[in-house]
């Protein structure tokens, strides 16, 4: 049994390891751009178009959007790549639409540092004017380093460097030169400024084997995610910028409240109710019940939740609070007023949530009842003089609920699943209705993590159901 | 006809699939369901007849059109292959079903075995669902756009502000489903004249038996075009999938060993992600999702139940007796696969698959009502928003119930043929 448990938690590490590539590319590859709301007032001023532009790089280059999905080949980015890609930007021959002229500039600031090499031989060796303004403008943004974020205890130490790092960058900032000022001695000047600074630097764009490899596999943004994920750090979201973790942590009682709650009440109900039915099974009261199940499980939940949103919280028959999770003034409240509170308003999500598999559990008991309560040793059993109370229970019912114990790991992730379209309609703020808004702003790394976080909470409960089979089925091992 | 051929015509052994049938026919509810269904579908066929915009039969002068015929394949008016397809079907259904009366007909009068003869008819059956495919594919390589002209709202401005004199017969309704009559915004459901605001003008007289949404469409042609798209949904999204679950189980279950185990871990990782959130973020992520991009993405999220259940069928079946002779015999491994061993694994599949569409146009009413879906194609779902977002109960409950029967009667054939798959319940 431990051997089959620890074998099943290793197999769950590469599953778990696929499921994130899986999902990553996905949102990678997607359409949609995170954070292009940066850019909305762009178009509107020159001076507040060029801010916007530099904030828009710098949230780029935190969130690591700047850098290539899965494998880097920056390293070998050549002379022509560059200069054909400033051309588009420049149009000089006014042949290139504006998607690409959009997208060749997003081209040339995402590889950054990459860039350097070719842009200063650009701005040294070209024959055009424009190319060579447009090349140093562009160095004084690539050229730039990055702030650095280490993980390290020495917090003054990293505010030293960092603090180099931001006056290195102050003074290459004016060493630019637009195509106007090419009379006077300004491209000189800053042509000669580039040549001395490359002289200077040119060691760090130097790139051994082992350079290469490393940035191959390690500066994109699949690596950084990785990295930051193994220390249990989700990144920020790219709307609120609070760490995705925490928001996550403090919605997850929201939802564990309703899921757990649900779960609970099906099966409260689910097993005596299948058990009844099965007992009388093919009288009046049985067809009755089986055909009220049949309906509600097919009665879609949006539905429902809709009805009785409408009908019990607003007009006449308003019994029930309007929406969300508790009433505003619920601080001033007494404990006890709290949870009165609570329970009021969360009574028709989950209504709304269980009744659902509420009767699909009690089909599953009662079909599960009906296989066992014609085996021979329940005829034994009441052969023997035991009361029918006793048979049904204690000897029927323990091996008839089988099969319903394993569903019960599918049914929590269904639920944190399902929950979304609940939590949206009654306005509850969990994570469902949180993923919900997050995908409709593009927030990858809230995307991100809350797939990743209810993956893994599938897993866990598949592992569960197989072993709580064994535990509770003593036919059943794994060894 | 010779003696030995009608000799074998007359000692015909019942097929499994006969024998399911009689049973399933055995199942009142679930055979009254199915019967249901199939109307449901045929009014999805004559939706157009029923309701459109544009005018059967128009005589002006001396002139006479027919746009509602060229309206049917015509961009401008139906723009998604859905409705070309169920009008396709309305144009050559019914001339493609007598051929097929017909053709039945005739290869019964030739007194052939029964074998010989499903053989022949599953041709024939071929070759008329090729001509529909080709026919299909023609109107989809060569879409037209046509002004807009001959419709209900040009015969209106013609005979009363113009006092033209036309002859024009129209559909019982004369809307189409994305027709925005602004001024009977959110009518209440009513027959005959509802004349009480008489102020703004002749056609807010009029009334409509299941009202109008929030930007003055008819709800009644939005439902009844709904049927189109559900079904559809329902159908293609289980058609993808059943397809991979099948590929991938059959080889899973056939090979097993590695390629076994490599399955299985696939299965694992697709069943971890949650469905839901996965279509949403998907289909969120999509620029301008169109109905297509929905049965694709629950299609390629939604195949690890069928594959689990043919793995596991698969693994049954390839020790039985009849594998092993037809290995034996040196058939291909293709040919045992898909002719010995799949017929036998169909049954616990079909019965998935019912279920399956039943869940599928769930998932689509729920992303439509969250607003994800395809905006421009007249599901259910959006209604139900659309009821949602303003209390208003007949858009509440009309695409509601609508939901929930199509769903029930699903439920319900796929309880009727677990049933009559199921040995045990034989009687």
């Amino acid at each position: 049994m431990l051997t089959y448990t620890l074998k099943r938690i290793a197999l769950m590490v590469p599953t778990f390891f696929a499921i994130s590539m899986l999902v990553f590319v996905l949102l990678n590859f997607g359409a949609g751009n995170p954070g292009a709301n940066q850019l909305s007032g762009e178009g509107s001023q020159d001076a507040q178009k060029g801010d916007n532009r530099e904030s828009y790089r710098i949230f780029k280059e935190q969130f690591n959007l700047d850098k290539p999905i899965l494998f880097n080949t920056r390293y070998s980015l050549s002379n022509d790549d560059v200069e054909t890609t400033l051309a588009q930007i420049l149009n000089l021959d006014k042949s290139v639409s504006l998607a690409d002229q959009i997208a060749a500039r997003d081209r040339v600031e995402n590889w950054g540092r990459y860039a350097v090499p070719s842009l200063i031989h650009c701005l040294l060796n070209h024959e055009r004017v424009e190319m060579r303004a447009k090349a140093s403008q562009r160095l004084t943004v690539n050229a730039k380093e990055r702030i650095i974020t280490k993980f390290t205890d020495d917090v003054e130490a990293e505010r030293l460097e960092n603090k180099a790092i931001a006056k290195r960058n102050r003074e290459i900032n004016p060493w630019r030169f637009s195509v106007n000022q090419t009379g006077d001695k300004t491209e000189a000047k800053v042509v000669e400024f580039w040549r001395q600074w490359w002289s200077t630097n040119s060691a760090a764009w130097s790139y051994s084997f082992q350079d290469k490899a490393s940035i191959f596999f390690t500066d994109t943004r699949f690596a950084k995610y990785w990295s930051n994920l193994l220390r249990l750090d989700f990144g920020k979201s790219h709307i609120d910028k609070k760490p995705v973790l925490e928001t996550v942590l403090s919605k997850l009682k929201y939802s564990i409240t309703l899921a757990v709650s649900s779960v609970f009440l099906i099966y409260l109900i689910s097993l005596p109710l299948g058990i009844w039915s099965a007992v009388r099974q093919n009288t009046v009261a049985d067809k009755v019940v089986t055909f009220i199940l049949f309906m509600l499980y097919s009665l879609p939940s949006f539905f429902v939740a809709v009805i009785l949103l409408n009908a019990l919280t607003v007009g006449d028959w308003a019994i029930f609070p309007n929406l969300g999770f508790q009433s505003s003034d619920a601080h001033e409240m007494t404990a006890l007023g709290v949870i009165k509170d609570v329970l009021w308003h969360v009574t028709l999500p989950i209504v709304c949530m269980s009744y659902g598999g509420l009767a699909a559990l009690s089909r599953y008991a009662r079909t599960g009842l009906l296989d066992v309560i014609r085996a021979d040793y329940i005829r034994t059993a009441r052969a023997k003089g035991l009361p029918e109370g006793i048979v049904i229970v204690k000897h029927a019912a323990r091996n008839g609920m089988i099969p319903i114990l394993t569903l019960m790991a599918t049914l929590l992730p269904a639920l944190i699943g399902g929950s979304v379209i609940i939590e949206v309609i009654f306005q509850i703020p969990g994570m469902g209705s949180y993923i919900f808004t997050s995908v409709t702003q593009y927030d990858y790394n809230v995307v991100m993590a809350v797939l990743l976080i209810s993956s893994l909470l599938t897993l866990i409960g598949m592992l569960l159901a197989d072993l709580s089979y064994a535990l509770v089925d003593p036919r059943i091992t794994f060894d | 006809m010779s003696k030995i051929a009608k000799q074998a015509a007359g000692h015909e052994d019942a097929t499994f699939s006969d024998i399911v049938w009689s049973q399933f026919k055995k199942n009142k509810t679930a055979y009254l369901s199915l019967w249901l269904l199939a109307g449901m579908f045929l009014l999805a066929i004559f939706a157009p007849i029923i309701a459109s915009e544009r005018a059967f039969y128009w005589q002006e002068g001396g002139e006479t059109y027919f746009p509602w015929f060229t309206s049917l394949f015509d961009d401008n008016y139906f723009e998604n292959g859905v409705d070309k397809f169920f009008n396709l079907l309305l144009v050559l259904g019914v001339p493609l079903f007598c051929i097929w009366m017909v053709g039945v007909r005739r290869i019964q009068s030739f007194g052939l075995s029964k074998r010989v003869r499903r053989q022949k008819m599953k041709r024939f059956g071929q070759i008329l669902t090729a001509f529909f495919t080709l026919c299909f594919l023609f109107i989809l390589l060569n879409p037209q756009g046509r002004k807009n002209i001959h419709s209900f709202e040009d015969y209106m401005d013609a005979t009363t502000k113009e006092s033209r004199s036309i002859t024009a017969v129209f559909p019982p309704i004369e809307y189409g489903y994305s027709k925005q009559i602004l001024k009977d915004k959110l009518k209440r459901p009513g027959f005959g004249g509802d004349c009480s605001k008489q102020d703004q003008g002749s056609d807010s007289c009029r009334s409509y038996a299941m009202g109008t949404d929030s930007v003055g469409r008819d709800v009644m042609v939005r439902m009844l075009y709904g049927i189109r798209i559900s079904l559809s949904v329902g159908v293609i999204a289980v058609g993808i999938y059943v397809t991979i679950g099948i590929f991938l189980g059959a080889f899973a279950g056939y090979f097993r060993g590695r390629i076994d185990l490599v399955i299985q871990r696939v299965i694992e990782i697709v069943m971890a992600v949650p469905t839901l959130i996965v279509l949403l973020v998907l289909i969120s992520f999509i620029e301008e999702p169109s109905i297509f991009h929905i049965m694709l993405v629950i299609g390629l999220l939604r195949w690890t139940g069928v594959a689990r259940l043919v793995r596991g069928e698969f693994y049954r079946l390839r020790n039985l007796d009849f594998v092993t002779s037809a290995i034996a015999l040196g058939f291909s491994t293709r040919r045992i696969i898909f002719q010995h061993i799949l017929p036998n694994a169909l049954g616990p599949v079909l019965v998935a698959a019912t279920f399956g569409v039943a869940a599928a146009i769930l998932i689509e009413s729920s992303l439509s009502f969250l607003g994800l879906g395809d905006i421009n194609v007249p599901s259910w779902g959006q209604t139900l928003r659309d009821g949602y977002l303003t209390q208003e109960w007949h858009l509440i409950l009309i695409p509601g119930l609508a939901i929930f029967i199509t769903v029930t009667l699903l439920n319900l054939v796929g309880e009727g043929l677990r049933d009559a798959l199921d040995p045990k319940m034989r009687k």
